[in-house]
């Protein structure tokens, strides 16, 4: 449990120093989860657990200066209490959305404090001191990825057996229906998402994309390149037409169609 | 930037004695405050830190035996900065270009300032654009597919489909930036180029979310119609009809109340209520 405990914490750890290493995204479900998996030996469970999460936490992401739920906790401390506990994936995915939530807190609670530490590298750069810099970058950095790290580890070491308490009080039935809600969640992600990048123009793609997936059963990746291919023949991107405006095209639409 | 454009024109932003080499520019691309942009982000100046390490040793280059000046040009840049952080190395090119004049005495500090403001917000706008809401998106969808079969190629995918772009940007983005410097931007807006790349993307982000509402959502009503042999369930039915309809549903319904402004977290629980009640009810499987 203690050894579990240590490498839950440092997978939390790993997540957090995503965000040194170019935010290449391996902070987020989709590739924590099946870690933690396999260092809990369950590669299977946290592949199922870190796709359902993704879907969920899609339209979760920092947009210029908006901080939204913490995904690396959540994915993390879920999917490990799902794994030991011998739940399955509906348990993971129940566990994650307040787990995130509550981290959300602890997440922006630092972006707080450090802000006092920021100031700090206004002085070293005046003094012309380089290194005083580094470590004020590496001070606001590192102790958020160390407390997560040992927020993870701690939450797993003492919490597993409150989180088996709870599971075992709630019946059957509940927990069907959290598989029911945890199938329908990913919409709302989407939907986020949606919110962000629909206009009047766009909605029409969205359908030709269900389309392409519901009645043709075009894998996402398919999806992907017709859409390439539109998106330049409407937009004239290789310039073949002559015309330079990308305007016209977009009120014929349904000649598409 | 009025002032900027004014004294460069068209022709080179920097002098043929620079001592920047193209090695120097690709290293600071890669180095701790480039790749660690918003690792030491705060409310209070956000990506600043990493910003400054960024080109803290171009800078060095550019104001060598000056310390003053160095200290100076350092300050100017550890201060409030944000962007989409693969697209952070470009504007790196461009404050290092503006640097060496300001070093040269051709340009006042503030222009750089000035220039790292206005570029900050469009700039964001473009990278968030085909970053998050495109590129990330279509490598999600693509790993979270992988990851429903069972592959554990699916996170491996992820990370390169979104990396691979990401970090060529940054490589490419910040010799670019240095080389042409901010007349780039002007120049690509003029010929539209970049309306037609963001375009195109913006079509691809968005049918990829569509696949999406059909391939990550799974509604499915348990309801029976009918008795004995003839009995069918209101979801095969639905799905003769239009496969995959109420997870489109779903994402309607969801779009329209966060448009109502309400809360995400609230849209969660009641979600899970339904699912609960619908499950225990037969309803919902």
């Amino acid at each position: 449990m203690l050894t579990q405990a240590l490498l839950v914490g440092l997978v939390a750890m790993f997540g957090k120093m995503d965000n040194q290493f170019g935010e290449s995204f391996f902070q987020r479900p989709i590739v924590l989860c099946p870690l933690t998996g396999l260092v809990l030996g369950d590669l299977p469970m946290g592949l199922a657990v870190g796709g359902a999460l993704e879907a969920m936490f899609l339209g979760s992401i920092g947009f210029g200066a908006y901080v939204p739920p913490d995904e690396i906790i959540g994915g993390v401390l879920a999917c490990s209490f799902a794994i030991t506990l011998g739940e399955g994936p509906e348990t993971a995915i129940a566990l994650a959305v307040p787990i995130a939530s509550l981290a959300v807190s602890i997440k922006s609670g630092f972006y707080s404090i450090m802000s006092v530490f920021a100031r700090l590298s206004e002085r070293y750069a005046e003094k012309g001191s380089v290194r005083g810099v580094y470590a004020t970058h590496f001070l606001i950095g590192g102790i958020p990825a160390l407390c997560y790290g040992l927020i993870c580890g701690l939450a797993f070491y003492f919490g597993a057996d409150a989180v088996k308490a709870v599971i075992e009080a709630v019946p059957d039935f509940v927990f069907n229906g959290l598989t029911v809600a945890a199938n329908i969640l990913p919409a709302l992600g989407l939907a986020m998402l949606g919110r962000l990048v629909l206009s009047r123009e766009l909605v029409i793609w969205l359908f030709a994309g269900f389309l392409m997936s519901s009645y043709l059963g075009v894998p996402i990746l398919g999806v992907a390149l017709f859409a390439v291919v539109i998106g330049m023949v409407q937009f004239n991107v290789l310039g073949l037409a002559g015309t330079g405006q990308p305007e016209v095209a977009e009120g014929d639409d349904e000649d598409d169609f | 930037m009025t002032r900027m454009t004014s004294r460069k024109g068209e022709g080179e932003p920097h002098g043929d004695q620079s001592p920047i080499t193209r090695s120097d520019l690709i290293r600071a691309s890669l180095n701790v405050g480039s790749l660690g942009l918003s690792f030491s982000w705060t409310y209070y100046k956000q990506m600043g830190i990493g910003f400054g390490l960024m080109i803290v040793g171009l800078l060095k280059k550019i104001y060598r035996g000056r310390p003053d000046d160095f200290a100076a040009a350092l300050r100017r840049h550890v201060s409030f900065f944000n962007i989409t952080m693969p697209v952070g190395p470009f504007v790196g090119g461009i404050v290092v270009a503006m640097e060496e004049q300001i070093a040269r005495g051709e340009l006042e500090p503030q222009a750089v300032q000035d220039v790292k403001t206005a570029l900050m917000g469009p700039l964001s706008g473009i990278g968030d654009s085909i970053f998050l809401s495109t590129i990330r998106v279509v490598a999600a969808g693509i790993g979270i597919s992988l990851c429903q079969q069972g592959s554990w190629f699916g996170p491996l995918a992820f990370l390169l489909i979104y990396n691979v772009p990401a970090w060529g940007l940054r490589v490419w983005g910040i010799q670019k930036g240095y080389e042409v410097g901010v007349g780039f931007l002007e120049r690509a807006q003029r010929s539209g180029a970049m309306t037609k790349i963001v375009g195109a993307l913006g079509i691809v982000g968005v049918m990829v979310l569509g696949a999406m509402c059909d391939s990550t959502v799974a509604v499915n009503l348990a309801v029976t119609i009918g008795a004995g042999d003839a009995a069918t369930t209101l979801q095969q039915i639905l799905d003769g009809i239009m496969p995959g309809m109420l997870g489109m549903a779903a994402f309607w319904i969801y779009y329209k109340a966060l448009g109502r402004k309400m809360s995400p977290m609230v849209l969660i629980l009641v979600t899970m209520v339904i699912g609960v009640i619908g499950s225990y009810l037969g309803i919902l499987a």
